[in-house]
């Protein structure tokens, strides 16, 4: 278990420098000045040129992306070039904002998709089953930016139910709990769909499989069995799915954030790509690489802890 | 020892009531004795250092927490009124003199605004060495004379028309506290070591919320909320969700949300429409085919329908442009633009040996749902002509640097492009990049006019408002005449706010949050 820890963590490492290698090449192909968006059109060619040397913008990519990668060890992502912070000051302001919305997204996903996937498995062939499968696929199908839409106008606007707009009072965990229901419910809700499809295929499965005939032959009651022993069996494969789509959700959280006009680290990429702040780009993808990268590693590490035939595939 | 144990049934019940607690909470925190105003603003803060400001949400900010000499009034019409200073007055075209109110405290212990912090602040933006965008606000500036603790003479090297209405009350205009600043580097961002305006910046919460309190050494009129909390919301469609959702008390409108705003405004909510002073054209390179040849230039004018554009665009919502100074600003051209000519057009394209068809052209546009919907049009029109048109979207990294000649020869790229500016409430902001000087830098069409850069040069000193205005009419007359420009918008600013708040507005919707008032 040790030596497979060690070399996924190691292919974590190499994961992490491919992506934000592939990264620091493609933003500086992409055409685009962030000295002139920065200064606006007021800047000389004088003031512009003495911008982009302070900002060591004048140096060859390789000799930026070697500088770049040389001061990450030390815990420095550089400065942004708007506001002159601190690019990790920045980052990690935005960050908490994605993950508690990736992290409440999910809670959606796992509250709603497994005892929806385990339900339906219980009453498979019935139109219950039927019912709970077209909510499902349409809960994959629908954009969660078309829910994000209008879930605000019926819930915000409408019913005035919830807030509408921003990330709560800093210090209010009320209030930020309260702003984080929208948004996480329209990322999560394809997660929901996904979820109570896998939930319900597996535990057909384990539902089938001898040791649960056996239990049911010893005469145990049936929520014993479904949630005692078929349930465990049944989740573990969405131990892998929620490992991979954390990933997702972080990049579909950008629609949130910009919807609900939150902070966070998807917008924050976004807005640092489109006004080309290469700095709060590359200090952004990067942890957002390693955070995904991390939760995938859990994840994997988790599955061998529980299943020793995964240990000797990689 | 027991381990805690949580059944199912406790964990979905704790949840239950753990959302609905937090469904709650808010509207029983909103339910204090402050009055507050919830502002949208359509970026984040990040610099109000007024020698290196952003964008307008710094000049919003700045406008609350420090002082100008002389600021905009709440008005319909650009008009000033005194600030810090008790009096201000124009000596002879090369001299103001002024004197600053008594009493006027900084914060953070640096005393009394004096004679020396107008003189700071204003040289500080003229130096060079300051390498501040802004230095051409104060182009002129030879010296600030300090006469008295509060009183001074500002000195410049040749009369500068623009110093009253766009350099004054602008953010140019903003005085800084020497000492404070003298004692933090002469710089700062987001953090001025000292303020002295009307409301304090109590806390940024980046890319969420500022949020400003009443400043009680403030000696001016006291303002009338207690705190003023900004949102930073860039897209105009959220923040009018934000709005009917009643979490925001003030907010502009999208061009396309006004028809149905002025017809079914929300419940408890008020619609003003302002003009604004941005200017919205299509310009063509004349240095490049096919636009290097007069008459296809001069063809593209006839053959463009912008009332179509305004239609489509801009859901009836803006007026025709005439030029690219708007109405109600010295040297806006009072002129009735001519209809579309089709068939002027066609003739043109026939005398230039095209009337077969077959020219194509690019046209870069920001990629922004109104300037798509009008460069289509623009496609359509000129297809009619036989110039095929290709629409070349770009984000806004990449669009404001197309036509930067120090970035190599992409700008032998650009045939047409649909441009907009906005400006300060002086004509010589509206004509600054159309220079000689400005050619390959924001003089896109590279239009090379010396009788345009001359009256320029004349009109930055003219001290007489009606010679003034006659150049500046005269300099779009010259714009149009070279074919390169098709004026089209000079767009509107709408705005939406609760019928309990009474804003203060610069004549073009620009916001003086120290004015806002509740309205009974």
């Amino acid at each position: 278990m040790f030596l497979f820890a060690l070399r996924r963590s190691a292919l974590a490492c190499a994961i992490i420098f491919c992506a934000i290698a592939l990264l620091f090449g493609m933003i500086y192909i992409v055409p685009g000045d962030p000295a002139s968006v920065a200064l606006g059109p007021l800047a000389t060619p004088e003031i512009k040129a003495a911008f982009r040397a302070q900002m060591g913008l004048d140096q060859p990519v390789t000799t930026q992306f070697f500088i770049f990668l040389s001061h990450v060890f030390t815990g420095d992502l550089g400065i942004d070039l708007f506001s002159n912070r601190r690019v990790t000051e920045i980052v990690f302001e935005a960050l908490p904002y994605t993950i508690a919305l990736t992290a409440s997204g999910i809670g959606w996903a796992i509250a709603l998709g497994v005892p929806l996937g385990c339900w339906s498995a219980i009453h498979r062939e019935t139109w219950l089953d039927r019912i709970a499968g077209v909510f499902a696929v349409a809960a994959i199908a629908v954009p969660s930016f078309v829910v994000a839409l209008y879930a605000l106008l019926l819930f915000a606007v409408e019913l005035n139910w919830f807030p509408a707009i921003g990330a709560g009072a800093r210090g209010n965990l009320g209030d930020q709990l309260a702003h984080l229901v929208l948004p996480s419910f329209a990322i999560g809700l394809g997660w929901v769909g996904y979820l109570a499809r896998l939930v319900r295929a597996s535990m057909l499965e384990v539902l089938g499989e001898n040791h649960i005939r056996t239990a049911r032959a010893y005469g145990l009651p049936e929520r014993r069995i479904v949630f005692r022993y078929a349930l465990r069996l049944a989740v573990l494969p969405t131990v892998t799915l929620l490992g991979v789509g954390i990933g997702n959700l972080l990049s579909g959280a950008v629609f949130a954030e910009i919807v609900f006009a939150r902070p966070g680290a998807g917008k924050l990429v976004f807005d640092a790509v489109v006004t080309r702040n290469f700095p709060i780009v590359s200090g952004a993808v990067l942890v957002t690489t390693a955070l995904f990268t991390l939760c995938t590693l859990a994840s994997d590490l988790l599955i061998a802890w529980l299943d020793p035939r995964v240990r000797a595939n990689l | 020892m027991r381990r805690p144990h949580v059944t199912r049934r406790q964990f979905i019940e704790g949840s239950a009531g753990l959302w609905v607690t937090a469904a709650l909470l808010p509207r029983a925190a909103s339910a204090q004795g402050t009055s507050v105003l919830r502002v949208r603003s359509y970026g984040d803060i990040q610099d109000f250092d007024p020698a290196f400001s952003k964008a307008a949400p710094d000049g919003d900010v700045a406008r609350c927490v420090f002082r100008k000499l002389i600021d905009y009034k709440s008005s319909t019409s650009w008009e000033w009124e005194l600030d810090a200073a008790a009096d201000v007055k124009q000596v002879d075209p090369k001299t103001v003199s002024f004197t600053l109110k008594s009493g006027i405290k900084w914060t953070n212990g640096f005393g009394e605004m004096t004679a020396d912090d107008v003189k700071y602040s204003f040289e500080r933006i003229a130096d060079p060495a300051t390498k501040s965008p802004y230095k051409g606000d104060w182009a002129t500036l030879d010296k600030v004379e300090v006469t008295g603790p509060l009183s001074g003479v500002i000195h410049l090297k040749e009369p500068f028309a623009p110093l009253w209405l766009s350099t004054l009350p602008w953010n140019a205009g903003l005085i800084l506290c020497k000492k404070a600043m003298e004692a933090s580097g002469n710089r700062f961002t987001t953090n001025p070591p000292a303020t002295c305006g009307a409301y304090l910046l109590k806390e940024w919460q980046p890319k969420q919320e500022t949020i400003l309190v009443r400043n009680p050494d403030y000696n001016g009129p006291k303002p009338a909320y207690d705190e003023i909390r900004i949102r930073p919301i860039e897209d105009e469609k959220t923040a009018e969700i934000g709005f009917a959702a009643k979490e925001l008390d003030f907010t502009g409108a999208s061009v396309s949300s006004l028809p149905k705003l002025k017809t079914d405004p929300p419940a408890g909510a008020k619609l003003a429409i302002r003009p604004s002073l941005a200017y919205v054209w299509l310009g063509m390179n004349v240095d490049v085919p096919p636009f290097n040849d007069v008459r296809l230039r001069k063809a593209v004018q006839k053959a463009v329908d912008v009332d179509a554009i305004l239609q489509a665009a801009y859901f009836g919502a803006a007026d025709r442009a005439t030029g690219i100074i708007a109405p109600g600003l010295l040297g806006h051209r009072d002129i009735k633009p001519p209809p579309r000519d089709l068939e002027g057009a066609k003739k043109l394209m026939a005398e230039a040996g095209k009337s077969g068809g077959g020219v194509k052209a690019t046209l870069a546009i920001l990629n922004k749902t109104e300037r798509l919907t009008a460069a289509q049009v623009i496609q359509a029109n000129l297809a009619e002509i036989g110039i095929e048109v290709q629409i070349d979207a770009h984000d806004s990294g990449t669009f404001w640097s197309l036509g930067d000649q120090s970035k190599g020869d992409q700008w032998k790229q650009l045939h047409m492009i649909l441009q907009r500016y906005t400006m300060a409430p002086d004509p010589s902001w509206a004509v600054a990049w159309f220079l000689p000087s400005q050619i390959g830098v924001w003089n896109w069409e590279r239009w090379n006019s010396p009788e345009f850069d001359e009256l320029n040069k004349k009109a930055l000193v003219e001290t007489d408002a009606k010679k003034r205005g006659e150049m500046y009419v005269r300099m779009q007359d010259l714009m149009e005449e070279s074919g390169a420009y098709v004026f089209l918008t000079h767009e509107v600013a709408g705005v939406i706010y609760r019928d309990n708040v009474a804003p203060a507005l610069m004549p073009d919707g620009r916001v003086i949050l120290p004015g806002f008032a509740p309205k009974a």
